[in-house]
């Protein structure tokens, strides 16, 4: 609840940052109060909270977790846009302060005990985020990635609410706790066909939200246009909180109706895997590579749905922590790099990268730790990430999942180690200068890469905290 | 004792009795079992009576009225001035701010109105809840009178 508050206020003040003459201050300020949410965050774990708003709000360690993932992304996130800074964009102090607010919607999607709670969690997220795609307004490839994003997640919201309704119908309760209850209800039975009806519509929705197949269509396009910063916040972000959303209400309102969603969660996954390693393989932008590794990012963490089989801790609930926590830090990594290397040359197909390696080693190794997480080599945490989550769905007898996720991953090598060559094995362009890097990008880029492998070899410290 | 109706003027009155008890019908909440399929007939009728002035007024005006044909009267939107350009073209965004603004001011006067009926009931909770609301709104306004929006002069 701090944190919900805080960032509130943090964002308003951000906006009258904006009006100071100079807006060096904008990007320390924006990362300081993030610093300060980050903390007043974690000082609430372990804390005892009663629900507030009418049980419309919990704050419990599931909460807290997940929500220092979004603040902790964010602000690693924010060092990168330093060329807003430097070429004097107008509208920085507007961009910091959509960022807090939507981190305002992504709390609230993790917190919510409310039907209601989190479909208003949802819209503060995506309105945000439906303005900050289009934050190039010149650009016409930017300005279609937020028209797409905006008509078809309108649409999604619309088919969540649809479901939301229909639930209400079925069982008369907005409260998750309550729902559990009125889904298993034999007075309810004869309602069973709106219920179920209702349940797949709100999967529709979430799913259309953190890019699960067959709702994933439209994130290579709107990942491609949107400016490469505000890119890696929808990846992270937007897919925590998501999946944050989506295990809490599957496993505290829904464990009762298992049957029916347990199949339909489990043949997604299975889609999301392939056509999200398949779409990426087939990739010549390095960006629309990685909207598509997003989506079979999605379709790992699904598995860890599958496995939680309605419990919101243990083994699987663990494992979608350390997931999130470890393709967050990676992703950002590689964003990061992208971004930089992107600016400086003028291009993102996987021949931008060409001779990294010799002209920007730093940069090189922060992209390499962070491929290989992403692609779950082990010694970094995108390995423990996906062997907790195998291991859990392993462990609830889905063997059948796990080996196709295993050899999906295998796919999935295949374009992570793309970026590698062109940066180690190519030569760079005739009269390829270093990209221009500065102290605060080099700093985190270097705490990003200790994180990753810190958490690959030490992953025992994060991992079965939920 | 009243003249027997004959003709026209006894058709309209049969249906004015119908249409006056199926009101009475609605209004008395009757239970459904009452209704018969043949209680509906007014509206079929109500139905016949759209359509058929409709197609009255369609096509007397094609008899009746002056045809007259040239550029000018075969325009679009011919209102008497001949049309400049085309519509399409961009619109000042100003526009749109102050219709943002108004609906700023709207959305206020939404929550104002159940805080005054409930005034006493919300207590000191409501009206601490409505000074926070108040505030943000007001920075809100702050912030865009701030940023130049009703600054009409500037380009």
């Amino acid at each position: 609840m701090t944190s919900i508050i805080l960032l509130s206020i943090f964002g308003i003040l951000n906006l009258f940052m904006g009006f100071m003459r100079s807006n060096k201050v904008l990007l320390p300020g924006a990362m300081l109060l993030l610093l300060a949410v980050f903390g007043a965050n974690l000082a609430d774990w372990n804390v005892v909270h009663a629900p507030y708003f009418n049980n419309m709000l919990v704050v419990d360690n599931y909460t807290v977790a997940f929500t220092g993932i979004v603040v902790l992304t964010t602000i690693v996130l924010l060092p990168f846009s330093r060329s807003y800074v430097v070429a004097g964009e107008t509208n920085l102090a507007e961009y910091y302060a959509l960022l807090l607010f939507s981190l305002v919607g992504a709390v609230m999607m993790i917190g919510y005990n409310h039907l209601i709670m989190l479909f208003v969690g949802i819209e503060i997220l995506s309105i945000s985020m439906y303005v900050l795609a289009g934050s190039s307004k010149r650009d016409s490839r930017s300005n279609e990635a937020a028209l797409k994003y905006f008509l078809m997640g309108a649409f999604a919201t619309g088919i969540l609410l649809f479901g939301i309704a229909l639930l209400y119908g079925a069982t008369g309760t907005f409260v998750l706790s309550d729902l559990a209850g009125a889904v298993a209800a034999p007075e309810n039975a004869s309602l069973q066909p709106m219920l179920y009806i209702g349940i797949l519509m709100m999967i529709i929705g979430i799913g259309f939200k953190v890019s699960a197949a067959p709702f994933h269509f439209w994130t290579p396009d709107v990942y491609e246009g949107t400016p490469t910063f505000f890119t890696a916040f929808m990846s992270t972000v937007v897919k925590t909180a998501g999946f944050a959303a989506f295990l809490k209400l599957l496993a505290v309102a829904l464990p009762g109706a298992q049957g029916f969603w347990l199949p339909t969660i489990q043949a997604m996954c299975a889609l999301t895997l392939l056509l999200g390693n398949v779409g990426a393989a087939v990739q010549t932008s390095t960006k629309r590579m990685l909207a598509y590794s997003s989506v079979s990012h999605a379709g790992y963490l699904l598995i860890g749905l599958v496995a939680s089989r309605g419990n919101l801790t243990g083994d699987a609930a663990s494992g979608i922590f350390f997931y999130s926590l470890a393709y967050s830090i990676a992703t950002i990594a590689a964003f990061g790099v992208l971004k930089l290397v992107a600016d400086h040359r003028q291009r993102d197909d996987y021949a931008a990268l060409n001779g990294l390696g010799k002209t920007n080693p730093l940069l090189a190794f922060s992209m390499t730790v962070a491929m290989l997480s992403l692609a779950g080599i082990p010694l970094t945490g995108g390995f423990f990430g996906k062997f907790f989550l195998l291991a859990a769905a392993a462990g609830q007898g889905y063997i059948g999942l796990v080996v196709f996720a295993v050899i999906m991953s295998m796919v999935g090598l295949y374009y992570y180690l793309r970026p590698l060559i062109a940066m180690y094995l190519r030569p760079a362009e005739e009269g390829a200068t270093p990209v221009p890097v500065d102290g605060i990008q080099t700093a985190t880029l270097a705490l990003l890469a200790l994180l990753s492998i810190v958490l690959g070899i030490v992953p025992g410290f994060l991992s079965g905290i939920l | 004792m009243r003249p027997k109706p004959v003709g026209a003027t006894f058709a309209l009155q049969r249906l004015l009795v119908l249409l006056r008890s199926n009101l009475t019908a609605m209004l008395l909440v009757l239970p459904a079992a009452n209704y018969q399929p043949s209680d509906y007939l007014p509206i079929l009728i109500q139905f016949g009576l759209a359509l058929a002035f409709v197609a009255f007024a369609m096509i007397v005006s094609h008899l009746v009225g002056p045809k007259r044909n040239s550029t000018v009267k075969d325009a679009s939107f011919e209102c008497g001035i001949e049309s400049v350009g085309n519509a399409r073209t961009p619109i000042s965004v100003k526009y749109f701010l102050t219709a943002i603004v108004f609906v700023l001011f709207d959305v206020e006067v939404i929550f104002m109105y159940p805080w005054a009926v409930n005034f006493r009931a919300l207590g000191n909770d409501g009206f601490i809840a409505m000074i926070l609301f108040m505030f943000f709104l007001l920075a809100g306004f702050a912030y865009i009178i701030k940023k130049g929006i009703l600054r009409w002069n500037e380009a």
